[in-house]
């Protein structure tokens, strides 16, 4: 049914030229379907070797400092209770992937989702029955094929915000981040070199803050204007084009990435996906991570070294805690002593402090005090 | 009709216990504080007590309590002895049963049978004498072992109508029928010859015989030889539950052998055909076993015996007792063979006890008990029951009291309740003629395997009230109730429906005292895949049938509508249930991977499409050929997985569920291309 849609388009419409990235996905996809008839024609049970997203299959390469993905995959079979409806949903995306490389056009993950979302002949069964059941099938595409996001026309939804001294071009359009008033650019989801180019840079740093609420008070208090920077947020754990630009801003134009987030498991787990790459993308590692990414604050000294009132702890639950040693044994943090004493001081104080907790002290505390100060003393973690 | 009849101890006992308690030298006089009778007064009003008197004034311990059961005691007792003298005489038994409605509540019971007949002088002795057969003197396995007797039949319908006993009995095709009208002289337990001037009447055979017959209003289906005796009683006519048709239903199913032909009072004809034309081989008559003797039985054996010395009165008194074992026993007992079986003493006596139980001896012959076997089990519960699953186990013969039985299981599983086919008429009959007090209890009496929950599933489904009289439903409702019965799912409300019998003789009342449900409540057949709560019989669609087969059986009461609860029994019983559980087990664990794999491919099936849809979005080729192949693919997928494995993965041969115990009436195939074509709605599987 696809494939006629396509057709009747080209073939009314002059005939799409593809790029050589565009070629090499249709390659792929189409080897994909290959495999099927094959194994179909043989009178085999049809099968997708997934490389496995988990934590058991990423390496920790030392020497670059980043989570590499490891070689264990999955065997994804038609013909298993458990594993039939992934299959067919992968071969759904894999359909809607070449379908929007035919027609020239990018969907978000939730647009493509919609797409193919449908019920099956003669069931009440939907394909899928929530985006969360198709997000994770698009990423075992991305694993399978070796593709990005991207390069199946897909791209998610955005999230975060850049403010700072920054001229870039998006989609043509420049764009000054110094006059972006009270919102800020909002970072797109996709910030390839294709897509955004840097024009004019003065900014001496990144400063990347765990979410918009302290961003805004960052950005208020005009903290990129009095010491000369880029201001970002990712609204909690970094989409994919948030991390990606960090990447480039420190890659290309050298600056030094600062995190200000919450001192707490979640907290570390955010600095450690921007520093060492992500579990689930560990495929995107090197063209995300940014080791040398420092973690500002906050720490869990911070409550004595700043004077907090106790009304701003919130106590460690047992997932926290879990969490906490978790983290700590991940081999990137295993190593290091100063995070060893870190978490540990966290779990010894029993509570966790959101950056929040420091507008307690002040409103622009956080602002005027704590992050100059931690800036200038070079006082952070590695 | 049958030569013998029997009566039972139990009766016998009874009848010596009131005796003995109207004799005027008892305790309550000695402890009278004033004497208002002299002995010789007492002496004067103390006289003989005629059985057949006693019986009279005792008729619920002939099973004639009420009119509905003296109904059925009647028919039981009319074919019991029917059967057990075609057995004997070696004829393939076929029987007529009729019954009529000749007043309200009046009705006339004939019973006829192709048997051998009975010799003239014989007649009435046998059919209005208390007391008078060749049973109860021997250890030997027959029905009549159950009843009290056909004279006390045509003792309760002269007591109540006032009419006698006729029978017809023929010798032979050539001979003349003996017809006989006799009641029974309560008073001296001697017969009374009404027609004929005290002599009876000889039909010639041949046409002036049926002349006769048409001419004096006598009933006789034409066979060459055989007999039939007419009573005429106080009764009441109802099915369900304890009904004569529940009886001779069971009754062809407990005898392959037999055909019956029935006429109720309202004249609706049924035949249940012989499933085989096999007689069972004849019981034979046995001597105890020695495992079985009781010390006090073992001391009255030898003060009885007239053998010279012990070694032979073991030999003589007890089967399987062959000289080298008696010699053994005695060596055990430190007692010399030779000694003689008077002068053993009570120390002496118990030693032998004792060294009996030590010694090895084999085990009862085991052609004294005659089981119905697997076979024939199976073929009457197909005819009885609607299943799927048919499997039988009969045990090898075990001993308890020295007496040999056998016991023998059969169980079907599937299939609905009686209620579910039972017609839009025969349900407004039954809801007439009920005496239940309410819907419910009328539902729950009415019908086997519909539990409490079952009956209020019916009831709510049918929106009645579980209080309303039965008799008074009105139209509408009653056809509300019948849609109801036939559309509830009754698979989880529906109990295990349990069928008894003794040597071949349905036992319908008492199962709460009865050994067979007691065995099987307390068998857990969680085990063998039902569903049970603790301390009841397991539901779900199942019927039990439990035969047990001895040269004595040991009832509870006089009323012999219960085995008692000897360990022996109800281990032999347990084992035998066990072995048709573990077939059905075996048998549930294939139905469910048949299942399990039908939803197994319709999941299959319906993703098999859109994958199809998929790749042909992609790559431009037959969409209908690959699904074609992905289809291929999937049914060769769940047929392998459901030939072979188990829910274990362990391998299954078929060949061990199919040993000739069991028979599996297959609806697979349908089943599961109805799977195929409509895939049914199901939850969507965890990735």
């Amino acid at each position: 049914m696809a494939k006629k849609q396509t057709k009747s388009s080209t073939a009314t419409a002059a005939p799409r030229v593809f790029t050589a990235a565009d070629k090499e996905t249709l390659s792929k996809l189409e080897a994909l379907a290959d495999r099927v008839i094959a194994a179909a024609e043989a009178g085999r049970d049809p099968f997708l070797d997934i490389p496995s997203r988990t934590l058991s299959n990423v390496r920790w390469c030392p020497r670059k400092k980043i989570i590499e993905m490891g070689r264990s995959t999955n065997r994804r079979q038609l013909f298993n209770l458990h594993q039939a409806k992934a299959f067919m949903q992968t071969l759904l995306v894999a359909k809607g992937a070449a379908e929007l490389i035919h027609a020239g056009k990018t969907l978000s993950i939730r647009g493509l989702y919609y797409r193919l979302k449908h019920r099956i002949k003669g069931t009440s069964e939907n394909t899928f029955e929530t985006q969360e059941e198709c997000d994770p099938i698009i990423e075992d595409l991305e694993v399978l094929l070796d593709s990005l996001r991207e390069q199946l026309h897909l791209y998610a939804d955005k999230r975060g915000d850049m403010v700072g001294n920054i001229v870039l071009v998006d989609s043509g359009d420049e764009i000054d981040c110094s006059r972006m008033g009270s919102g800020g650019y909002a970072i797109p989801s996709i910030v390839e070199p294709e897509v955004i180019q840097f024009k004019k840079c003065t900014a001496k740093f990144v400063l990347h803050v765990e979410k918009g609420t302290v961003w805004t008070r960052f950005n208020e208090d005009k903290f990129w204007q009095k010491h000369n920077c880029i201001l970002t947020h990712g609204a909690g754990q970094p989409p994919r084009g948030v991390r990606r630009l960090l990447y480039r801003l420190h890659n290309e134009l050298g600056l030094p990435i600062y995190c200000l987030l919450d001192n707490d498991p979640w907290g570390y787990y955010i600095y450690s996906v921007i520093k060492q790459g992500s579990i689930n993308l560990a495929y995107e590692s090197p063209r995300m991570a940014v080791p040398d990414a420092k973690f500002l604050g906050l720490r869990s000294c911070d409550f004595e070294r700043c004077g907090l009132s106790d009304s701003v702890k919130i106590e460690l639950n047992q997932v926290d805690r879990r969490r906490a040693l978790q983290i700590a044994k991940y081999p990137w943090f295993a190593q290091k002593k100063e995070w060893q004493r870190e978490i540990k001081q966290l779990l010894d104080n029993g509570f966790k402090l959101e950056v929040e907790a420091l507008i307690s002290k002040d409103i622009s505390y956080v602002t005027e005090v704590y992050t100059p100060e931690r800036i200038a003393k070079r006082d952070w973690l590695d | 009709m049958g030569t013998n009849k029997e009566i039972a101890t139990q009766v016998e006992d009874g009848a010596r216990l009131v005796a003995s308690s109207s004799d005027g030298k008892g305790p309550g006089t000695a402890l009278a504080p004033r004497r208002r009778v002299t002995a010789q007064t007492l002496a004067a009003a103390q006289r003989d007590i005629s059985v057949s008197e006693f019986f009279a004034k005792n008729r619920h311990l002939l099973g004639f309590d009420n009119p509905r059961k003296a109904l059925l005691t009647t028919v039981k007792e009319a074919v019991d002895n029917a059967l057990d003298a075609c057995e004997e005489a070696g004829i393939l038994p076929e029987v007529w049963v009729e019954i009529e409605e000749v007043a309200p509540n009046r009705y006339r019971v004939a019973v006829q049978d192709n048997g051998p007949g009975i010799l003239k002088k014989q007649i009435p002795l046998i059919f209005g004498k208390l007391l008078y057969g060749s049973k109860f003197h021997r250890l030997r396995m027959s029905r009549g072992q159950q009843g009290i007797g056909i004279s006390a039949a045509g003792m309760y319908g002269l007591l109540t109508t006032g009419k006698p006993v006729s029978i017809i009995s023929k010798t032979g095709p050539d001979n003349p029928a003996h017809y006989y009208e006799v009641q029974i002289d309560t008073k001296r337990n001697v017969p009374q010859i009404l027609n004929g001037k005290g002599e009876g009447v000889d039909i010639p055979p041949g046409e002036a015989g049926v002349r006769w017959m048409q001419r004096h209003g006598i009933r006789w289906i034409d066979v060459p030889h055989g007999t039939r005796v007419t009573i005429e009683l106080e009764a009441r006519y109802q099915r369900g539950r304890g009904s004569v048709d529940e009886y001779l239903e069971m009754t062809a199913l407990a005898n392959p052998h037999v055909t019956l032909h029935y006429r109720d009072p309202e004249g609706n004809e049924k035949t249940y055909p012989r499933a085989t034309e096999e007689l069972p081989p004849e019981p034979k008559e046995i001597k105890p076993h020695p495992y079985g003797v009781e010390l006090g039985a073992l001391v009255s054996m030898l003060q009885e015996t007239n053998a010279p010395t012990v070694h032979q009165f073991l030999i003589g008194a007890f089967s399987r007792v062959t000289p080298s074992i008696a010699k053994r026993i005695c060596e055990t007992a430190g007692i010399s063979p030779r000694s003689s079986p008077k002068r053993i003493g009570p120390e002496e006596a118990e030693a032998l006890y004792r060294a009996i139980q030590e010694t090895k001896i084999p085990p009862p012959a085991s052609d004294c008990v005659v089981p119905i076997g697997e076979k024939l089990i199976l073929e009457g519960l197909r005819q009885l029951v609607k299943a799927e699953f048919y499997a039988a186990a009969t045990r090898p013969p075990a001993v308890y009291r020295g007496n040999p039985f056998v016991i023998e299981v059969g169980l079907a599983y599937g299939g609905g309740p009686t209620v579910q086919r039972i017609t839009r008429e025969a349900l407004a009959e039954l809801l007439a003629e009920s005496d239940a007090r309410t819907l419910r209890q009328f539902l729950i009496t009415q019908f086997d395997g519909l539990g409490p929950v079952g009956a209020d599933k019916i009831i709510q489904e049918a929106k009645l009230k579980r209080r309303m009289n039965p008799a008074k439903l009105s139209t509408a409702e009653i056809d509300r109730l019948h849609h109801a019965l036939s559309t509830v799912n009754l698979q989880e409300g529906q109990t295990m429906t349990v069928l008894r019998f003794a040597n071949r003789v349905p036992l319908q009342f008492q199962a709460g005292a009865c050994a067979i449900t007691q065995t099987t409540t307390q068998m857990n057949w969680r085990a063998y895949g039902l569903a049970q709560s603790k301390g009841s019989l397991p539901t779900g669609p199942v019927t039990v049938m439990v035969h047990m087969a001895s040269v004595w059986v040991p009832f509870t009461s006089e009323s012999k509508e219960a085995i008692a609860a000897y360990p022996e029994i109800q281990r032999e019983i347990r084992l035998a249930l066990q072995a048709v559980g573990r077939k059905l087990k075996m048998y549930l664990l294939r139905r469910q991977r048949v299942q399990h794999e039908g939803q197994r491919r319709s999941l299959f099936l319906r993703y098999l499409g859109e994958v199809a849809d998929a790749v042909t979005a992609i790559r431009p080729v037959d969409r209908e050929r690959l699904l074609e192949r992905l289809v291929a693919i999937a049914r060769k997928k769940t047929a392998e997985a459901d030939m072979k494995l188990d829910e274990h993965g362990r391998f299954v041969e078929d060949s061990e569920l199919l040993d000739g115990s069991v028979i599996i009436v297959d609806e697979r195939q349908q089943g599961e291309e109805a799977a195929a074509v409509t895939p049914q709605v199901q939850e969507a599987p965890a990735r």
